[in-house]
């Protein structure tokens, strides 16, 4: 499993793709999503109903199990009660309900992430490779900072102790979510990082479309920055696919 | 655990008031028509003692006429008449006729009763009755057993079943009829009520005699009324909402048949149709969203929120959307500016602001947020450039599903977000309004301090 995550991450264009379980009663749906999910590259085993779901994601191996919430016979958020009962495997919960409290029960048993319907593939699949990617992260030794060079007078210091950053004397004073979000970023220079990754690697939580909070926080890191004089690199916004540290081109 | 004394209406003094009076009542009633009636009947009747002293009287001349012999006769005759023990005495207590009295009779004789002395009624035994003769009271008296039909107390069975069973019953009967008109009555009105309810009469209210009283039934009545009120205004918005968002997805999906009736080649096609769902998935969730604010009663999570982060965030957002510099999108309010809120909804309400006051802004306008701290909130403001609106619909722009055409220029979303910021602010324990300043609009925002940062 973790050589499989490793080659994952390594090499994008992994030998043994990601295996992924789909739990999706609609047949219309089902079969479009376990078409588009095989052309994405995954491995992908479509159930029909809640009780098979939940055998076949206790008995195989998957890496993402995907599953709405409405489902005959037993319905997702029980699949998921009972499956988080042996299994840690990461699930993403699709639902036509959209209500809030829809969203907060998924997470309060164990969700990684919820997706309303309806949704577009692309969202979807970014949702999933966030996932994988956060997975990846964590079964990984953590390494060492990225070695970009000494702190120069012109570089940031990262001071894992406090959890803050230092620029020529003046520290930052960032809180824990935001050092957390920007030793992500600058851990992948010039990457762009998606939301929903970026969500589920900072703040440990799916992302929504009416959640601000990672928002709220680059709106931070930046005016922190500037307040302490760091000119040399900045978060960016990247519109419809994340945020980006990257050499601002105000110098 | 500390009783609370009832309130000045409480309907317990009444009730309290009711029973002690009625109690006292009672045993003031029983003890003096106890004693009137041990009066009334413990004395010998008029005509009992017209009778005595008319024998008397009849002995008196006997005695005057034939002495001794004249007496005898007298009792002889007098025998016939009354069965009881009859005897003629003179001042020493002996007996004027011839026959002299036994041992037991002379004991008798002294315990006599006079004709008003009180006359037991609990002894059985019949009194002896010493009647002076009526000329001279002094020559003899006149000693009767008294006669059964002259013993008082015949009706007392009947005054004492009248007395203490009859009258007190029928008190205590007023007194159910005031308890039920002062108690049941009120909730019968309530149960009539909520029968009018089941039966899909949301506007019938409770009358006024109920719902005015000071005390706690009154207080339920008018608790009833505001729920009702409640109730029907909650049923109306629901179905004023569906109506609403039927009307609304109406229009994208004529816009669809149309588009799916004419021939169009597949790219524009498709092209139209990604953004005619992109539309109605928005209005679906706008919906969603303002009927959870809706329903959601309870204040949402809050947390410190620095408002010009928020700007900051926010107008970068718009700024992509509208293709508007950041520059034309002036934060007035400092850096100390923290408010409590719910960030998701704070942003999303500031948002929806934001983006209406950018629709409806002249080209080259500016939009600015400015604010002031006012004790405990922040009052924040928002301006725009546009044509403002007119006066009598600056309360209704905020009611879910109303655009204002005609004056102000832009396509306009569907109404729902200066709704759901209304909602969410309220949620937070902060409001919303809006006035005309000069050429523009001005929105208003008062919201929590936050206390911790300075």
């Amino acid at each position: 499993m973790i050589e499989n995550y490793l080659q994952t991450l390594m090499n994008p264009v992994a030998v043994s793709p990601s295996r992924l379980l789909a739990i999706e009663d609609d047949p219309v749906l089902g079969a479009y999503l376990h078409e588009q999910l095989l052309r994405c590259g995954f491995e992908v085993v479509w159930c029909q109903n809640g009780q098979e779901g939940l055998a076949r994601a206790r008995q195989e191996p998957f890496d993402v199990v995907l599953m709405d919430i409405l489902l005959p016979g037993m319905n997702g958020l029980q699949v998921l009660t009972q499956l988080r009962q042996t299994h840690a495997l990461p699930v993403i919960l699709m639902s036509a309900l959209g209500a809030e409290a829809d969203r907060i029960s998924g997470f309060q048993l164990g969700a990684d992430d919820y997706l309303p319907k309806p949704f577009s593939m692309a969202e979807l699949r970014v949702r999933i490779q966030a996932i994988l990617r956060r997975v990846a992260l964590d079964r990984m030794p953590r390494q060492a900072p990225v070695a970009d060079g000494a702190p120069g007078e012109c570089e940031l210091f990262v001071d894992e102790e406090t959890a803050d950053v230092r620029y020529g004397q003046q520290w930052a004073g960032l809180t824990r979510s935001e050092y957390r979000l920007l030793d992500t970023l600058q851990r992948n220079p010039d990457e762009v990082l998606s939301k929903a990754f970026l969500y589920q690697q900072v703040l440990q939580r799916g992302y929504a479309a009416h959640d601000r909070s990672l928002d709220m926080h680059i709106s931070q890191i930046r005016r922190k920055l500037k307040t302490i004089g760091y000119h040399t690199r900045e978060v960016r916004t990247v519109w419809g696919k994340g945020y980006v540290l990257s050499a601002s081109d105000a110098l | 655990m500390r009783c609370k004394v009832p309130g000045k209406h409480s309907v317990f003094w009444k009730l309290a008031c009711l029973l002690v009076a009625f109690c006292l009542l009672m045993i003031w009633l029983s003890w003096s028509w106890g004693r009137y009636m041990d009066k009334r009947t413990g004395y010998l009747t008029e005509l009992a003692q017209s009778t005595l002293v008319r024998y008397a009287g009849e002995a008196e001349r006997a005695w005057e006429t034939g002495q001794q012999a004249g007496v005898d006769q007298w009792l002889q005759k007098m025998g016939r008449k009354e069965p009881g023990w009859i005897g003629v005495v003179g001042q020493d207590l002996q007996a004027l006729s011839s026959y002299p009295l036994s041992e037991t009779e002379s004991q008798r004789m002294t315990f006599l009763r006079g004709l008003d002395w009180p006359i037991s009624h609990v002894r059985t035994a019949r009194p002896w009755i010493k009647v002076p003769f009526p000329k001279d009271t002094s020559a003899g008296y006149l000693i009767i057993e008294l006669p059964q039909r002259f013993m008082p107390g015949h009706s007392q069975l009947i005054w004492r079943i009248l007395t203490n069973g009859v009258i007190p019953g029928l008190f205590t009967l007023l007194l159910c009829v005031g308890l039920y008109r002062l108690l049941i009555v009120p909730l019968n009105h309530l149960r009539e009520q909520a029968s009018a309810w089941r039966a899909d009469q949301l506007g019938t209210r409770l009358s006024s005699q109920t719902t005015s009283r000071q005390d706690e039934l009154g207080d339920l009545g008018r608790a009833f009324d505001q729920m009702s009120e409640r109730l029907q205004s909650t049923v109306n918005q629901q179905q004023q909402l569906l109506r609403d968002l039927s009307h609304e997805l109406r229009t994208p999906l004529s816009r669809l048949r149309v588009a799916c009736d004419s021939e169009q080649d597949l790219e524009a096609l498709r092209e139209r149709l990604g953004r005619e769902v992109d539309g109605m998935q928005r209005l679906v969730e706008d919906t969603l969203q303002l009927a959870w604010l809706d329903a959601e009663r309870g204040p949402l999570p809050v947390e410190d929120i620095q408002i010009q982060a928020l700007w900051e965030m926010l107008t970068e957002n718009a700024g992509f959307e509208s293709g508007w510099p950041q520059s034309r999108l002036p934060c007035f309010v400092e850096a100390d500016c923290w408010v409590r809120g719910h960030l998701n909804s704070l942003a999303q309400a500031l948002e929806n602001i934001l983006r209406n006051a950018i629709r409806h802004s002249p080209a080259e306008g500016t939009v600015s947020l400015n604010g002031q701290r006012e004790g405990e909130m922040w009052h924040l403001w928002l301006d725009d450039q546009g044509g403002g609106v007119a006066p009598e619909e600056l309360e209704r722009i905020f009611a879910p599903f109303t655009r204002l055409d005609g004056s102000r220029p832009g396509d306009g979303g569907f109404g729902l977000g200066l709704s759901i910021a209304r909602n969410a602010l309220r949620l937070q324990g902060g409001s919303l309004w809006a006035e005309n300043v000069g050429p523009g609009l001005r929105v208003h925002i008062r919201l929590p301090a936050s206390s911790g940062q300075s």
